[in-house]
This record gives C-alpha cells, structure tokens and sequence, in this order.
C-alpha cells in the first residue's frame, strides 16, 4: 500500500493523554488521511481509517465516559480491541501490508497486557484467563455484559 | 470455533426507558438487513469464496457481526427493562408481550420473525459480495433512520458506532470484490 510509513508515527496508545484531549487536537494531527487514528479516538468512531469517517446527525463522536477504575480499564481494552478488528479487517483484504502488521502486532501486544490487568483486578474476560483459578468460580460473577453498570 | 469474550465491543449504558426506540431497534436485531441477517449471510458465504482472501473476511466480518447483535439485543432489553404493561402497549408492544414477555426475540419492528430467507448465499461469490456491499448500505441507512428517531446520547452513541461500521465492512467487501475483478476476470 500506499504511503504506509505515515501510520508508524501513530503507533502508541497512551490512554492518559489521549482520552483528555479535545476534539481539535485529534482533527489536527489527522489531516493527513493515510494516517490512522490511534486506538481510542478511532474506537469512539467507529473506524481507524479517518478517510473512511463519515459522521452522521453527530458532529463530533461521544467521548466515552468512565464511571470508576473498572469502567475506565475496560474502555482502554476496548479501545485496543477494536483496534485490532478494524486492522484484522484491512490485513484480510490488505495481506502484504507489512507496516500494518507491524502495528497489529504492538496493538495485539498492549491489548494482552491490558486484558491480564484487568482480569487480574476484576475477574476474568475469556475463559483462557489466569483470573479462573479461584475459588469459587468466578466466571459466573457480574458484570455481564447487557446489565445497566 | 468461536470463544466469547465477557463484554461488548463498544460500550451499551441506557438509563432512560423508551418503548417506541426499543421497538424500532428491532429493525436491527431481528429484521432483513439486521445484524443477525448479516452474520448468518456471511458465515454461510464464506464456504464457497474462491480464495483465502474471502474466506478470512467472510469469516471476520460475520464474526464481528454477531459482537453487533448483541450490542442491539443489549439496547433493546436495557430499553423495555423497566416498562410497565400499558407502556408496552402504548408503544405497539401488546403483541410482543403476550408472546415473548420482555424476552429477546429476533423479529423485525413490526414484529416480523426472522426468516433465513433474508440471507443471501449463490456461491458465485461476486454475485454474493456485490449483495454484500448493497447488504452494508441498507444497514447504514436503516442506522440512519433509526438515529433520526431519537436525541438520547446513550442510544445515539452506539447506533452512531455501528452505522460507521457498516461504512467500513461496504469498504472491504468493495476491495476484496475489485481484488477478485482483476483475478478471475473470466467470472465477470
């Protein structure tokens, strides 16, 4: 692909600056469209391709907004998590696109400390997790998903 | 196979109780173009794509598809927890209750079941990723009319993170159908 050095500028997710700051901050440093988001702000829109965004009815995309320390773990998870959809998605149909692999690669490897963080703080996400060897069991334990937090 | 992961992909907290957006949502939980529809056309696609392009796609998208209904399905419940039995019918839910109680069940807003038959799969896998692009617009539209019914910033947030979604699932079946053009240019 075209222009893929362009992204490596992107490639660490710094939840704690990232997720306070504003709108313009974000617009400014993704003039250029074949640069990715980072995680968080391509997550709160759907996409990590800015020439792919295509807002409706909302000008600017909910932030998301932690209630406590879970919550917020949780959306700093989800955020690499999503990452590493959208960037699966491109890499399908994409397969030889090496600084993108790269970048799945150090997003696949944040997502998994975050995950083992989280889990070892409040319980497991997947049944692979190390947070299962307690007694009782604990998969059973809230919250599950489609309950009100 | 498939292992589930213990939250949703993006995040559902509704606090305002609202039957007549709950009832529409049904449009994508259950409906022709919902994402139950989507996932079941993909996952049954992907046998018969010609390479191993179409079989990862066909298999992560459907995969991601099924993460989006139970987002809907999320939203739907959070909306009718707490209804009363007059608000339900008061919002076109009569019908819905005396079958399925506050049950999640997939039909389409006007209380439509699912039907297979809203799924799409020819194995001629242009014929069925050209169905596909037009399958990812429909969706964005539906999105858009369902968004169009609502101000509430926990409603809206979601539907806006799936309508951009379908824009960017139209986006990779167009470049994996514009790969397979060029690569088998005798099945066009």
């Amino acid at each position: 692909m075209n222009n893929c050095q362009a992204y490596q500028k992107y490639n660490y997710y710094d939840m704690n600056n990232n997720m306070n700051n504003n709108m313009n901050n974000y617009l400014n440093n993704y003039n250029n469209t074949n640069q990715l988001y980072d995680a968080y702000t391509g997550f709160i829109r759907g996409n990590m391709f800015p020439k792919l965004y295509d807002p409706y009815k909302i000008p600017n995309p909910y932030e998301i907004q932690p209630m406590n320390e879970q919550a917020q773990l949780l959306t700093h998870l989800d955020a690499l998590q999503f990452a590493l959809i959208d960037l699966n998605l491109y890499l399908d149909v994409h397969p030889e696109d090496r600084n993108m692999i790269n970048l799945f690669n150090q997003y696949r490897v944040q997502k998994e400390q975050v995950k083992k963080e989280y889990e070892n703080k409040f319980g497991p996400l997947t049944l692979s997790s190390d947070a299962l060897n307690t007694y009782p069991w604990a998969w059973i334990n809230e919250p599950w998903p489609w309950r009100n937090q | 196979m498939w292992q589930y992961v213990k939250k949703l992909q993006y995040p559902v907290n509704i606090q305002r109780k609202d039957l007549k957006m709950a009832k529409a949502l049904l449009a994508q939980y259950g409906g022709p173009d919902s994402e139950l529809a989507a996932a079941l056309r993909y996952l049954n696609q992907r046998y018969t794509m010609p390479d191993e392009r179409g079989y990862a796609l066909l298999t992560d998208i459907g995969t991601e598809e099924l993460a989006h209904l139970e987002m809907l399905g999320t939203m739907i419940y959070q909306l009718m927890k707490d209804a009363t039995i007059e608000e339900l019918k008061e919002a076109g839910l009569a019908g819905h209750y005396a079958q399925h109680g506050k049950a999640l069940f997939p039909t389409d807003a006007n209380g439509v079941p699912f039907t297979s038959a809203y799924i799409e799969a020819t194995a001629d896998f242009m014929a069925d990723l050209e169905s596909n692009m037009a399958a990812e617009q429909r969706a964005r539209a539906v999105y858009e009319n369902l968004m169009n019914q609502t101000n509430d910033p926990d409603v809206l947030a979601p539907l806006s993170f799936l309508r951009q979604r379908e824009i960017v699932h139209f986006e990779r079946f167009k470049e994996l159908r514009d790969y397979y053009l060029q690569k088998y240019p005798k099945n066009t």
